[in-house]
């Protein structure tokens, strides 16, 4: 294998079809760069679906004639079970001013009674508690005399899960596609390049070269043009990361609680090295039939 | 006859008595491009070590055919090509590149790379082979004096004129000291002047013990030189004594006025 004449030769190839490759460049880094806001997208959908994906919570309203001495026993209980962190009683009068506080219809709902909005336990549940766990332990508290209702919020959460799933879906169908728009941009601009030395692999191939020698600077172009682009796509989302993570991350955190993550080292490590296969495996392929004579 | 690289491909064995048998033996040769209508029918050629051989016919008689059948542009379908005792016609296809490497061809249209320089054009032959870089310089500059383009290696060869660049071509065919030069109209693009130089070229490089195998359909040029004559005449080669002189008749004198 002689990797030294492969180089030069890649090298020269680059030289001579500059300008083929530039524009090539430039279009594969649009395709890598909406396959890596597809993969940023997918990072923090997973990171939303972490924080959100599943019920910590549980809302015990209490019944109207729930006596004082039952609610205390019942947050005692409560307060003793491992897989609760915290127990908070807010009454009704609480309920009614959050409820007001939060509302942008404040006057005419101002004349509602303090007893439209049940007293509740508000429980909080440790992290990673199995859903089977929650619903079992609503299903107890329903059991008691100074419970009216529970509310575990899993059918909120059933939606949000499958629309999580749903966004990942499209997410990795938009990775999928644009994969495949780069292995289609790097065989087209590889052709091209073949189409216009075609003559340079005839002589080749007449004085004695082999398939791989033929092919082996023209993979190393390809490879070259991938990887490249797939910088360069990197370059341009982490400027445009930088520049609007502070807008972002204000508009998260207080729409989800999360803060704006960039593509992990791993990602944009395979993002370089599946840019770089991309495109060797894109030459390999269009060269194929240009390979006879 | 100088032969420094592996005949086919690694690890294959050379045979020790390929030496004595003739460097090329076609037997029952025939090529169909359409059914029923052969281009070459049952072609029978001997050629000796050291020959230079002429191949004639009109347009389309399968001259360039009978060639690409021994460079292996394309497979014989019915019969043997033996080349220095080996049959070529049964290589596999990662075999050809090896066979190639000791043969050189040369086309009318030339084959040279217009952007490339002489030397880049010749030393592409000698890369494939992975010679160091010093020792290709050095065959580069030798071929490029034999064929009378000593000290031009740095120039681009779409400056040079078309005798000039068909020069590159053989310095590019010779520079591997191949066994056999198979010269497909090398003479069909160049005037009467160019076309006996580049005659004298092969017929000087014949002289040093390559064999060469001109084909052409110019018959002022076979008309000039006393060599050995194969006629390709209707899918069948016709072979003639040496010289024009001694020229058996039978249509052939037509073909060559």
């Amino acid at each position: 294998m002689d990797w030294k004449s492969a180089f030069a030769r890649a090298r020269r190839g680059l030289r001579e079809e500059r300008r083929l490759y530039l524009v090539a460049v430039s279009s594969l880094s649009v395709a890598f760069l909406c396959l890596a806001v597809a993969l940023l997208f997918m990072q923090n959908l997973g990171e939303f679906g972490q924080r959100w994906g599943q019920s910590n919570h549980l809302s015990v309203y209490l019944a109207d004639d729930a006596a004082a001495n039952d609610v205390a026993q019942l947050r005692v209980v409560l307060e003793g079970l491992t897989e609760v962190e915290h127990v908070e009683r807010v009454s009704s009068e609480q309920a009614r001013s959050e409820f007001m506080a939060q509302s942008t219809m404040h006057d005419d709902l101002s004349s509602l009674p303090a007893d439209v909005f049940p007293a509740s336990l508000e429980i909080e549940l440790a992290n990673g508690t199995p859903v089977q766990r929650l619903e079992g332990l609503a299903q107890r508290l329903g059991s008691f005399r100074a419970v009216a209702e529970v509310e575990t919020y899993s059918s909120f959460f059933e939606r949000l899960d499958s629309l999580l799933r749903a966004g990942r879906g499209l997410a990795m169908g938009l990775a999928l596609l644009v994969s495949l728009c780069v292995l289609a941009v790097v065989g087209n601009t590889i052709r091209l390049a073949v189409a216009r030395r075609t003559r340079e692999i005839e002589v080749m191939k007449l004085c004695g070269a082999t398939d791989a020698f033929v092919r082996r600077p023209f993979v190393l172009e390809g490879a070259f043009q991938g990887s490249m682009s797939a910088f360069l796509a990197l370059a341009l989302l982490t400027l445009a990361f930088l520049l609007l993570r502070d807008r972002a991350d204000g508009m998260l955190t207080a729409l989800t609680g999360t803060r704006l993550l960039f593509l992990s080292p791993l990602a944009m490590v395979g993002l370089l090295v599946g840019g770089a296969l991309a495109g060797a495996i894109g030459s390999a392929l269009s060269l194929r039939r240009y390979l006879v004579v | 006859m100088v032969r420094p690289f592996p005949f086919f491909r690694a690890g294959v064995r050379a045979d020790p008595d390929a030496a004595q048998r003739p460097i090329l033996e076609l037997s029952g040769v025939s090529k169909y491009f359409q059914r029923d209508l052969p281009t070459l029918r049952g072609v029978d050629i001997t050629v000796q070590r050291g020959e230079f051989v002429f191949v004639t016919g009109a347009s389309g008689a399968g001259k360039s055919t009978l060639l690409s059948l021994i460079y292996r542009k394309h497979t014989v379908d019915e019969g043997h090509i033996f080349f220095c005792g080996k049959d070529i016609a049964r290589l596999t296809s990662r075999s050809i590149p090896f066979l190639r490497r000791n043969l050189g061809v040369v086309f009318q249209d030339f084959k040279v790379i217009n952007h490339w320089t002489v030397f880049e054009n010749v030393a592409v032959a000698l890369e494939i082979l992975a010679m160091p870089r010093r020792l290709v310089r050095a065959r580069v500059a030798e071929a490029l004096e034999r064929v009378g383009l000593a000290g031009r290696g740095g120039e681009t060869t779409e400056n040079l004129s078309g005798g000039e660049q068909q020069r590159v071509a053989v310095a590019r065919a010779i520079v591997t000291e191949p066994a056999l030069i198979l010269a497909d109209e090398p003479t069909g693009n160049l005037d009467s002047h160019l076309a006996i130089d580049i005659l004298t070229l092969f017929e000087e490089i014949n002289e040093t013990g390559t064999t060469v195998l001109f084909a052409t359909h110019d018959h002022s040029l076979i008309a000039k030189r006393d060599h050995r004559l194969i006629s390709i005449e209707d899918g069948r080669a016709v072979e003639a004594r040496r010289g024009l002189s001694s020229w058996p008749g039978s249509g052939l004198h037509a073909l060559v006025g």
